[in-house]
């Protein structure tokens, strides 16, 4: 460290007012109060998402040309895209970073065009065991249990009492889901997760058949069945958002209030309701002693933190009004919309931080590979984290 | 190689011979053709420099400031309002002695709003600290940028060129424009010795209590005042370089005067036709142009009116309350220098009204017997005036 200058005679005095020597001594940075934080985050449209689904990363396989693998992405989080595309109240735009520069992504429509694609897609999955699982009822909360149930190695039937697959959906006017939309989406579902479905079943928990009575846990699905299914006695009542465990036997779910009776947008809500109770059951399936960590899919990669029932809204959304089928977008014009997005909660190191920051105390690591805060003389104005175009820096008060 | 060219593309060229780096700046009229042009050839790459176009007078001052302590070569230019706007960091520039230079092409400050030429915008800073040069014509403004950028550079001091609005900012006139190579000999690139560095972090500006105050503030009077000489100086070595010469003050047919009409900027071409004029009428008459009004070119005016007994100062401003502000000046020059000294002052051309021969001729006339249509304000005779 320099010693202190003590200017005596005109002539020792520089020509701008300026100090002589260094002033790294004088170290600001005990005028901070709250300290910029880099680290990558879940992106706001995710954290706004009701199924949780990591947007970015299904955009940004596509900006890389990679539909295919986009799809498969979007499947991990979200078994039923065609239909979430269609149906979703997408509040995942609502906070779309990208909304402060000019508009919008338009999320859905490239969910949309991601789910009607042709094209089959291959997903991670662990190999069979031997745990029976039987679905009763195939509403989107039903389909997205059973498919996950199944992605992790379970032998998952899905038996529907009614004629035709879909429960709740098929109800639903041709106006806002198309029938072969519907069947589109199912078929794609069971076929990936190898599921068996029947429909038309009957159910009499009287006198099982072997599909009732071979299964270590039935699941009975609200999204699935007639407000007048006749719920056996003995079956566990169990509410997928709760912190509660979910064991053997027949669950009976029971949605909070305002997912029921079946709202159409909400139907992420329901897929994510579908994926929180298949982990809850899943854990319970497994006996003890032979516990394997939960396969480390991307299928149950999102935590519960994500999915909170507080975030629902109360009145659910605007009246269900019959509106206008818009067509599916087509290939370009989906890549153009994922090429807009910013992949935010992402470092991809622009260094706007390190333009903006006004004391250079945010710089280019060594290796170039992050930004790191010299801590010594960040004073916390927080410019970084209000400049950083992608959410990744956030002002933290680090003295609790 | 000769080319015609307007006043403002003149600058334009001279920016561009002088390999600036760094050019901010806002459009104002009559400016607006510089910062236009120098996007342009910036933009075609031309120019390797930085373009930026800021959202006001301030910022483009501010950034310029910025820049420069970076250790860019920089350049802005504005006019009037613009020039009003950035006041404040005029001072600063100066204080942190940075050497910027900018054009400000003299127009006239509303209201009422007028785009004409004045020099008020530019007399009303003339305390900030800036080196003011005020041009006569084209060839001028080129020559006096590239000798600018030396002086600015050597004394760490910002100087302002000053162009007259439309009589120079827009009239064409044959100019010879220097080759690069030879400017690159005279104007090497710039090497600031103290800059802005990350890794070697300082305070620039900084706090400073009253034990240095006046020391700082001493300092820079002295290097300001020194710049006087140091113009000339550096304008006899461009001069070597492209034989023309471009000092602080220019006198013609001063030798034998018994009076002398100063004046700044291009009221004196015109000026010198009119001493043309009364020398064939048997009147001693000479002409003395101050290029330079900070800092003051003291000397040059007291050699140039040694002999002179009658100094007549037409300006195209005023300050308000006392008199044409070129008229404080050089009364303030010649003060305990040579009282015996008459002086007379003009106001006559604000805002765009032309100073011609025929106006120049009966203000003399009347500065002599006391009779003409110029009306008295306080300490000024003021032409073109309503009856």
């Amino acid at each position: 460290m320099q010693t202190k200058i003590i200017i005596q005679r005109l002539s020792e005095l520089p020509t701008a007012p300026t100090t002589i020597g260094t002033m790294a001594w004088n170290q600001t940075g005990d005028w901070r109060y709250v300290t910029p934080l880099v680290a990558d985050k879940l992106a706001p449209c995710s954290q706004n998402c009701p199924a949780g689904i990591p947007i970015p990363r299904h955009l940004g396989a596509m900006n890389r040309g990679d539909i295919e693998g986009g799809l498969a992405l979007l499947l991990a989080y979200n078994p039923l895209p065609g239909l979430t595309g269609r149906l979703c109240y997408h509040p995942c735009q609502t906070k779309c970073i990208r909304r402060t520069i000019d508009r919008t992504i338009s999320i859905q429509k490239v969910e949309r065009f991601l789910g009607d694609l042709a094209t089959d897609v291959t997903i991670e999955k662990s190999d069979k065991t031997d745990q029976r699982v039987t679905v009763i009822g195939s509403g989107p909360l039903g389909l997205s249990c059973a498919f996950y149930l199944a992605c992790w190695g379970c032998r998952v039937v899905v038996l529907d009492p009614a004629g035709q697959a879909g429960g709740a959906l098929v109800d639903l006017s041709p106006g806002k889901i198309e029938p072969q939309v519907l069947s589109h989406e199912i078929n794609r579902l069971i076929r990936l997760a190898d599921i068996r479905l029947e429909t038309g079943a009957v159910i009499d928990f009287d006198t099982p058949g072997e599909l009732l009575s071979n299964a270590d846990l039935v699941i009975l699905d609200p999204t699935g069945l007639s407000e007048d299914f006749s719920v056996p006695t003995g079956a566990v009542a169990c509410n997928p958002f709760d912190e509660e465990t979910a064991t053997g036997g027949i669950i009976s779910v029971k949605l909070p209030q305002n997912l029921t009776p079946f709202k159409a947008p909400m139907i992420a809500h329901y897929i994510a309701a579908g994926r929180l109770l298949a982990r809850k059951v899943f854990d319970g399936l497994r006996p003890v002693d032979l516990a394997q960590p939960a396969p480390d899919l991307p299928l149950q990669a999102v935590s519960i933190e994500n999915i909170k029932i507080e975030r629902f809204p109360v009145s659910g959304p605007a009246a269900e009004t019959e509106t206008k089928q818009e067509v599916t977008w087509d290939r370009e014009r989906a890549l153009q919309e994922a090429e807009r997005c910013l992949s935010c909660g992402t470092c991809n190191l622009c260094l706007q931080c390190v333009s903006y920051c006004p004391d250079a105390s945010i710089r280019p690591d060594g290796e170039n590979i992050a930004v790191a805060v010299d801590l010594d003389h960040c004073k916390g104005c927080g410019i970084c984290a209000y400049e950083c175009p992608r959410g990744v820096i956030t002002m933290e008060d680090m003295s609790v | 190689m000769k080319k015609v060219m307007m006043g403002t593309e003149a600058a334009t060229m001279a920016v561009k011979l002088a390999r600036v780096q760094v050019v901010s700046a806002y459009p104002i009229t009559p400016q607006t053709v510089i910062v236009e042009s120098l996007a342009d050839i910036i933009g075609r790459g031309e120019l390797k420099a930085k373009y930026m176009p800021v959202e006001s007078e301030h910022t483009a001052m501010s950034s310029c400031m910025g820049a420069s302590l970076a250790g860019a070569r920089t350049f802005t230019a504005t006019s009037s309002q613009g020039l009003a706007y950035m006041h404040e960091m005029l001072h600063f520039t100066a204080g942190e002695r940075v050497p910027v230079v900018m054009v400000n092409c003299n127009r006239a400050l509303a209201p009422p709003w007028n785009l004409y030429c004045d020099h008020t915008d530019s007399l009303s800073q003339r305390d900030t600290g800036w080196i003011q040069y005020y041009c006569a014509d084209a060839q001028d403004v080129l020559d006096a940028i590239l000798i600018a950028y030396a002086v600015a550079e050597q004394a760490l001091l910002p100087v302002m060129i000053n162009l007259d609005a439309f009589y120079l900012t827009h009239t064409s006139e044959p100019l010879d424009v220097p080759d690069q190579e030879t400017v690159d000999l005279f104007l090497p690139p710039y090497h600031a010795s103290l800059k802005l560095d990350v890794n070697d972090p300082k305070t620039f500006s900084i706090v400073c209590g009253a034990d240095l105050f006046s020391s700082i503030k001493y300092k820079r009077q002295g290097d300001t005042l020194a710049v006087a000489r140091l113009w000339d100086q550096v304008a006899e070595k461009y001069n070597s370089h492209f034989n023309r010469l471009h000092k602080t003050v220019e006198a013609y047919r001063t030798e034998d005067a018994d009076l002398c009409i100063v004046s700044i900027g291009t009221a004196t071409g015109t000026i010198r036709l009119a001493v043309d004029r009364l020398r064939e009428e048997g009147l001693k008459v000479g002409s003395l142009r101050l290029a330079m009004i900070r800092p003051f070119p003291l000397e040059g005016l007291q050699r140039a009116i040694a002999k002179v007994k009658h100094v007549i100062v037409i300006d195209r401003d005023v300050s308000f309350g006392a008199e044409g502000i070129v008229a404080q000046e050089v009364k303030a020059g010649l003060f305990g220098h040579r009282g015996d000294l008459k002086v007379t002052g003009f106001v006559a051309g604000v805002g765009g009204n032309d100073v011609t021969v025929d106006t120049i001729i009966p203000l003399v006339r009347q500065a002599i017997s006391g009779y003409g249509n110029a009306v008295e304000a306080g300490m000024s005779l003021w032409a073109e005036v309503l009856p």
